[in-house]
């Protein structure tokens, strides 16, 4: 960035600041300097475990993706958490949050040493603040607001959407036309996907031209400009929320607040209920269905996960409650009301890398649903609602239900039990000595992944009907009598083996539990001490060698944020382990523990587990 | 043409891959060119790939785009001067792609291929086409891999350089009359001298990307 478009920048946001109200500061803490529009948040209580955190190893994780640019310049070279000033009796808050208009990302933290801290954060330059006693710091990414002992390093980024709005606004309103001349030949979708083809085209890229009067704008330095001046009027806002009127998330909701008193090393908070309202996602409810929109922001009211670390002897633990209101509590109560299937135990071997277990009443949860959702959508006024409304009542009038959930009653398990060699065919070429070839089919073996998912259920005569049919119409499908086989059913390539037990339906591509363990594992399935932890974890009980299955996992076949989540999980040693235990109207309450060996420290592990939790909230929010 | 590297990225991605250009010299320089990709000790991961949306952050193309891109590929090589009687057999189940074309000269042959890409997309590709690989003075043929080939294999990532060393290239010249003399050490010479075959695993050629070049000198006729 030139030095004179800092200049500028700073200039503008100074004059910018200066016109907000003059007020004297109220006292303020670390956490109060969170803003009121964090979705999640991350308190690090006992950040003294993280002192000999390089600040390297700090600034690669992907929570701090969004606020390390200036950071990551070789001014955080060599040195720890410790070295950059930080006062380690305050709480580490990292925050995102996202408003209709703007997502927000930083941390909050308290400053021991205010030189050492400028050591590090050495490309801020010191900007004119709008209050007395507020320190306003900032790079073309970052503001650093410091007040007395705790500091605010936020990012604030307009959404693409309000950008565009506001822009296009400006641009029509002065008269301009479309700007957009080069969609004017209407590229196949293939071209957008494939932006060198853009690049390499150079007939593709007629981008409006600068005009012949510099002072005026083209349409993308409008919308630079735009850009600029949203972030800064938003900077102006949440300063004058949290300094002047000291609004800030801890004191707008209680919720968090109780959270931050309890006696561990972390907590968690992420409130569900505005992710729903701020979603793009229903951005059609929103405009076209604001009554069904409005129903399901008062369905998910009170939605809210919270969420407490405790470091222990070589593991994390995290304890999350989901908290709900009473109509979405209904039905996740109703759902959770069932008996654990202990038959699915017999069938996960101990040895397994990674396994869970489900377990719902789904017929009493698409009872409630039903009472429930149904009005909801009855109420809306839209014709295509109305015949879906009508055909669901038809259904419900018209189907078996008692059949239904009796074959599929909800309880349900999976295991992921390594990579195997599978045998599969290939055709090979052979030359003669004159080079002519003939082609041969040949047995190879391939490396493939071995899954197996299974299901309880009462009504096992259903599917065996269902097998029984399609077994007449394809030869693919054949009975071998404790099990079915389905050739080239996984990829064209390899079997699929389905065993019906009478109690249970399996479904596995693992020729050994098909031929040689129809009737379970045996002394080769979950200890007991396995089984034990399984058949309490309430609804939900999962369980993961990270090692062995995550560092064998092939991100490439996953999307690039899901892959992230995979990635950042790799490498590390140890167990994750998934329990839930109470449901009821008002919260359901889980627990992930993820125990480590190793001799990193135990703060290392803290960011780590973290890090997961912050990728997977929210880049899958 | 990125529908067509597609198909050499995910054979190349894939675990075991055979490629063999087998190209069919006349006296007069006109031939046929014989082209195969075989994946089918691979199809379980090529059907994976199939199988997703995106992979390493890029679109998936379907099958029925990858057929379609290939058939579009061969109306506009049937169409170039001097090309003739393409044909292009795809087998989805075993994932094995066969193409053949009739050629009046090797320059004919390069120049078609050139046109044909750079007519069915402006994208990077079509640079490398500007190189020729074979060139024939009715007694001598000098060929290489077409660069667009071995420019895939290069870019393939370093750590999983272990899938290469299974995969197999192979480039067959046939002629009218016998061979006098080759100077690729890794030929082979058919019995009846008409023919010479060059061998060689994938990450071998990653690693020197003129291994299977050759140049073949004829006996006078």
């Amino acid at each position: 960035m030139s030095q004179q478009f800092k200049m500028r920048f700073s200039l503008v946001l100074s004059l910018l600041l200066s016109c907000t109200i003059q007020a004297q500061l109220k006292p303020i803490q670390s956490e109060q300097l969170l803003p009121k529009d964090a979705v999640t948040v991350f308190s690090i209580n006992n950040i003294s475990l993280l002192q000999k955190i390089s600040m390297d190893d700090l600034v690669n994780y992907e929570f701090m993706s969004e606020v390390h640019q200036e950071l990551f310049d070789g001014s955080t070279s060599g040195k720890t958490l410790k070295d950059a000033g930080l006062d380690f009796d305050q709480r580490l808050n990292l925050f995102y949050g996202r408003t209709n208009t703007h997502e927000l990302t930083g941390f909050t933290f308290g400053i021991a040493d205010k030189k050492a801290l400028f050591e590090v954060f050495d490309d801020f330059q010191q900007l004119q603040s709008p209050l007395e006693g507020l320190e306003v710091y900032g790079t073309f990414f970052n503001h650093l607001l410091i007040k007395d002992r705790e500091a605010l390093l936020i990012r604030i980024e307009p959404t693409m959407e309000h950008i565009d709005a506001v822009t296009d606004s400006i641009w029509y309103a002065r008269g301009n036309e479309m700007p957009f001349d080069f969609f004017e030949d209407s590229p196949q979708e293939e071209q957008i996907l494939n932006e060198q083809t853009y690049e390499d085209n150079p007939n593709a890229n007629v981008f409006p031209e600068a005009t012949e009067n510099p002072a005026i704008k083209n349409y993308y330095e409008l919308r630079d400009s735009v850009q600029v001046i949203l972030q800064q009027a938003e900077l102006a806002r949440v300063i004058n929320e949290i300094f002047v009127e000291g609004i800030n998330l801890h004191s707008s909701d209680a919720r968090f607040a109780a959270q931050l008193t309890h006696n561990a090393e972390g907590a968690f908070y992420l409130d569900n209920a505005r992710n729903l309202d701020k979603s793009q996602g229903l951005w059609y409810f929103q405009t076209v269905l604001p009554t069904l929109y409005k129903d399901l922001q008062e369905l998910y009211a009170g939605n809210v996960i919270l969420g407490d670390l405790f470091l222990r002897d070589n593991k994390v633990d995290f304890e999350v409650e989901a908290q709900y209101g009473p109509a979405l509590g209904s039905i996740y109560a109703e759902m959770n009301d069932a008996r654990f299937d202990q038959n699915v135990l017999a069938y996960i071997p101990a040895s397994s890398p990674a396994y869970f277990t489900y377990n719902i009443n789904l017929q009493q949860a698409y009872e409630q649903a039903y009472k429930v959702l149904l009005p909801l959508l009855s109420d809306e006024k839209n014709a295509q609602i109305a015949m879906n409304v009508l055909t669901l009542e038809l259904l419900n009038e018209f189907i078996n239900k008692d059949a239904l959930f009796d074959t599929y009653k909800g309880s349900m398990f999976g295991t992921f039990n390594g990579i195997k060699k599978v045998k599969t065919k290939k055709i090979e070429y052979r030359y003669d000595e004159n080079f002519v070839y003939e082609e041969f089919e040949t047995e190879t073996e391939t490396d493939m992944p071995i899954f197996t998912l299974g299901f309880s259920t009462a009504r096992a005569d259903i599917p065996e009907l269902v097998l029984k049919h399609m077994a007449r119409l394809s030869s693919r499908i054949q009975h071998f009598g404790n099990y079915w086989r389905i050739d080239n059913a996984i990829l064209d390539a390899a079997p699929l083996y389905i065993l019906n037990t009478g109690k249970l339906l399996i479904f596995t591509n693992d020729e050994d539990l098909a031929r040689l363990h129809p009737k379970g594992y045996g002394k080769e399935a979950l200890s007991k001490k396995q089984r034990k932890v399984a058949c309490q974890s309430g609804f939900m009980y999962g369980s993961i060698d990270i090692p062995k299955t995550l560092d064998r996992f092939p991100t490439e076949v996953l999307t690039p944020r899901n892959a992230e989540i995979v990635s950042s999980l790799k490498g590390k040693s140890g167990q994750l382990e998934l329990t839930s235990s109470e449901t009821n109207m008002e919260h359901t309450t889980f627990k992930l523990s993820y125990s480590f060996t190793g001799t990193e420290s135990t703060g290392k592990h803290l960011l780590d587990l973290v890090n997961s939790l912050y990728l997977i909230y929210t880049l899958n929010p | 043409m990125k529908y067509l590297l597609f198909i050499l990225t995910i054979a190349i991605l894939s675990s075991c891959i055979e490629i063999s250009d087998d190209l069919t010299l006349n006296n007069d320089g006109s031939g046929t060119l014989r082209y195969k990709i075989n994946l089918s000790a691979s199809k379980v991961k090529v059907n994976s790939i199939l199988a997703l949306d995106s992979l390493d952050g890029k679109p998936v193309p379907s099958k029925t785009e990858i057929s379609a891109k290939i058939n579009e590929f061969v109306r506009l090589l049937d169409a170039q001067v001097g090309i003739s009687n393409v044909l292009v057999e795809e087998n989805y189940t075993d994932f094995i792609f066969k193409f053949s074309c009739d050629f009046s000269s090797v320059r004919n042959l390069q120049d078609g291929i050139k046109l044909s890409i750079a007519q069915l997309s402006n994208d990077k590709y079509t640079a490398p086409a500007e190189q020729f690989w074979l060139s024939w003075d009715g007694n001598t043929l000098v060929r290489s891999i077409p660069a667009y080939i071995t420019q895939q294999i290069k870019n393939y990532k370093l750590e999983d350089e272990e899938l290469l060393k299974t995969g197999i290239y192979t480039s067959i010249a046939r002629f009218e009359r016998p061979v006098a003399s080759f100077e690729n050490k890794l030929g082979t010479l058919s019995k009846n001298q008409l023919a010479v075959m060059v061998r060689t695993n994938t990450f071998e050629l990653k690693a020197n990307q003129h291994l299977l070049d050759n140049t073949i000198v004829l006996t006078p006729r």
